[in-house]
């Protein structure tokens, strides 16, 4: 349930920054895995030498907050240089940590003294909780300001700068992937706006399922 | 200085210290602070309380049937750099004599490393983390409002006050990929003071109640004859279960397994390592040799739906020829299902003292159960509501001594409203 709500802001974020960005277009990606199943919570992200950044979407305010014991998002995918606040709306503490190459960092969060960081460098970035070791998230990084993140039907919308472009990379990542750090990569010669795109995964996911932590497993 | 003013003199000297630490870092934004008031009627009980030298093995004997403030808790917890923390728990309770106390205040280390694997140690004062029916604030239960006779024990008689190290492997803490759902801590203690532990499961017995002790609480019980012997005529007619008596280390070993956090085991072997012929003359203390394992185990059949068991078997004795030597045992079987913002919960439970000793005029046989349904709900964030039967049977040895029948039977109801905050 919880996971369903992540997804369905994930996608209405989506979906808003695809209404609101000055765009003359997008693409929508449906993300299936290597079984042919659609893939909820994947990000895919264009690149490419035709492909200006967007310093809108640079500037937009980006969070990634804790929530009832959990990451909320599970996923935030940013361009590279972005800043990210880490809100906490528990009323207690959280100690997040990353050790990953991308961002290295730790801070103990209080409520309503939110964090925040510069991420400078693309990659995958797993956040923990050194006190509630059940919660795990992820910040994207992306060498890119044209993405968007699956919904519950796999699908997404990437926002297009042009109503076409040339010899781009479609990029696909999700946090089951064997490295996190390689996404899969889909060349493109042209991409329209309006066009629907199917990806397939090539590898088998590892998604172990979540597990019962609940309030009363905090002093673990 | 004797030993009891300089551990008083400590006592004031923590709390000041603390306090001064607590309201500097509350001054910073930087406590985490979580906290109860409960207020309590329960129906009488015939006799009184154990605390007030009845022989009732319920917390609030005869003085129920009105409204009481039946206890104020607070957790709090404040951070001394990346891997350090200080947490405590405070509460009142206004039986017998208004307690106000610490109930657990320790340092914690807590490695913030790379990888699943972590150590982790508290240096003060604490309970050991054997029991799984007590994860709310202040260690009480949310399920029902009197702990099970073993937790209710633990409460009033088993505290460490020394350092505990654990090593553990979070599967957590690894990508969903590596996974495989087990997580597991090994456990260990060393400690100093609580060598009386065991005097009131004696003399007393077994008792389901919520009531903990605070640091430095000394616990009134019936005057029983065998107190009136010579060979025990230096005990006195209380128990402070958290002194050190003899001057040797205790310690305990433990092991916590689960998996995906749906099945989780405890397993505990506790050692006070007393020396029973050892007593303080001064204070009417005796060192008892107490011995106990613990193990518990929650089963979360669904996300709402929780199965919580603990069985606790062992030996407690004192006196230089082990004139006073028990067997002690209990278990209790409880489940407990959360609908919205309703909890009901039900435990069953069993427990006994077996003398094995040749001290005739010492009679420490005792045995009972209990039967605990609860009903909470939460009226919103702050305000708990909810109520209690208990059909509670206990048969103790030396209730005889008073002239009084040794079996009891009660029915007890309690209605509980709580502010939280």
């Amino acid at each position: 349930m919880i996971q369903l709500k992540h997804i369905l802001s994930l996608s209405v974020t989506a979906l808003l920054l695809a209404a609101t960005s000055a765009v003359a277009g997008q693409l929508s990606v449906q993300v299936l895995d290597n079984q042919g199943q659609a893939l909820p919570g994947a990000a895919v992200w264009l690149t490419g030498q035709g492909l200006a950044g967007d310093a809108e979407v640079l500037k937009r305010s980006y969070k990634m907050g804790q929530k009832n014991r959990a990451f909320e998002p599970h996923l935030l995918i940013v361009p590279k240089q972005a800043q990210v606040s880490f809100p906490n709306y528990d009323s207690i503490l959280h100690h997040v940590y990353s050790f990953s190459p991308a961002k290295t960092f730790e801070f103990k969060l209080y409520r309503d003294q939110p964090q925040a960081l510069t991420f400078a460098a693309t990659g995958a970035v797993e956040l923990g909780c050194n006190i509630h070791d059940w919660m795990l998230g992820y910040i994207l990084v992306v060498d890119s300001t044209h993405f968007a993140v699956t919904d519950a039907q796999g699908k997404a919308q990437i926002p297009l700068p042009a109503g076409q472009l040339n010899n781009v990379e479609l990029k696909v990542w999700h946090e089951g992937f064997v490295d996190l750090d390689k996404p899969q990569s889909e060349r493109l010669s042209v991409v329209k706006a309006g066009e629907q795109l199917n990806v397939q995964l090539r590898q088998a996911l590892g998604m172990f399922q979540d597990d019962f932590s609940d309030e009363f497993d905090d002093y673990e | 200085m004797s030993l009891m003013t300089m551990n008083k003199l400590l006592h004031w000297l923590t709390l000041a210290s603390l306090s001064t630490l607590f309201s500097a870092a509350a001054q910073a934004n930087t406590v985490q602070y979580k906290g109860v008031l409960q207020a309590s009627w329960q129906s009488n009980s015939e006799y009184a309380a154990w605390y007030n030298r009845g022989v009732s093995v319920n917390r609030f004997g005869t003085e129920s049937e009105r409204l009481n403030l039946s206890r104020a808790a607070i957790d709090l917890r404040t951070e001394l750099g990346s891997t350090w923390s200080l947490l405590a728990s405070a509460q009142y309770v206004p039986d017998p004599d208004s307690k106000l106390g610490f109930t657990e205040l320790f340092a914690q280390y807590h490695t913030l490393n790379k990888g699943p694997r972590q150590w982790q140690a508290r240096f003060g004062g604490f309970y050991p983390r054997m029991s799984l029916e007590n994860p709310d604030i202040g260690w009480s239960s949310p399920y029902n409002y009197s702990y099970s006779a073993i937790n209710a024990w633990l409460g009033e008689e088993i505290r460490t006050f020394g350092t505990e190290v654990s090593f553990k492997h979070s599967d957590n803490r690894l990508s969903r990929r590596q996974r495989t759902g087990h997580n597991w801590e090994l456990v260990g203690a060393l400690y100093k003071g609580n060598d009386p532990a065991g005097t009131l499961l004696a003399w007393r017995g077994w008792a389901v109640h919520d009531r903990q002790s605070v640091f430095n609480e000394a616990i009134a019980f019936a005057p029983i004859n065998a107190l009136n012997a010579p060979p025990l005529a230096k005990q006195a007619w209380r128990t402070e279960p958290f002194t050190e008596v003899d001057g040797r280390f205790g310690y305990y070993l433990g092991a916590h397994w689960d998996y995906q956090k749906r099945h989780t085991l405890r397993l505990y072997w506790y050692d006070n390592n007393g020396d029973p012929s050892v007593l303080n003359y001064h204070t009417g203390q005796y060192a008892w040799d107490t011995k106990f394992y613990s193990a518990a185990y929650r089963f979360k059949i669904t996300r709402s739906t929780h199965l919580v068991m603990q069985a606790m078997a062992g030996n407690t004795a004192m006196g230089k020829r082990r004139g006073v030597d028990n067997d002690f045992s209990s278990q209790f079987i409880l489940l407990t299902h959360k609908w919205q913002d309703y909890r009901v919960s039900g435990r069953v439970e069993q427990f006994d003292v077996k003398d094995r000793d040749f001290w005739d005029f010492d009679p420490n046989t005792s045995e009972g159960g209990a039967v605990t349904l609860t009903g909470r709900w939460q009226l919103s964030e702050h305000w708990h509501v909810g109520m209690e039967f208990q059909y509670l049977e206990s048969k103790v040895a030396n209730r005889a001594d008073f002239n009084l029948p040794t079996r009891q039977i009660e029915q007890l109801w309690r209605a509980s409203a709580e502010l939280r905050f």
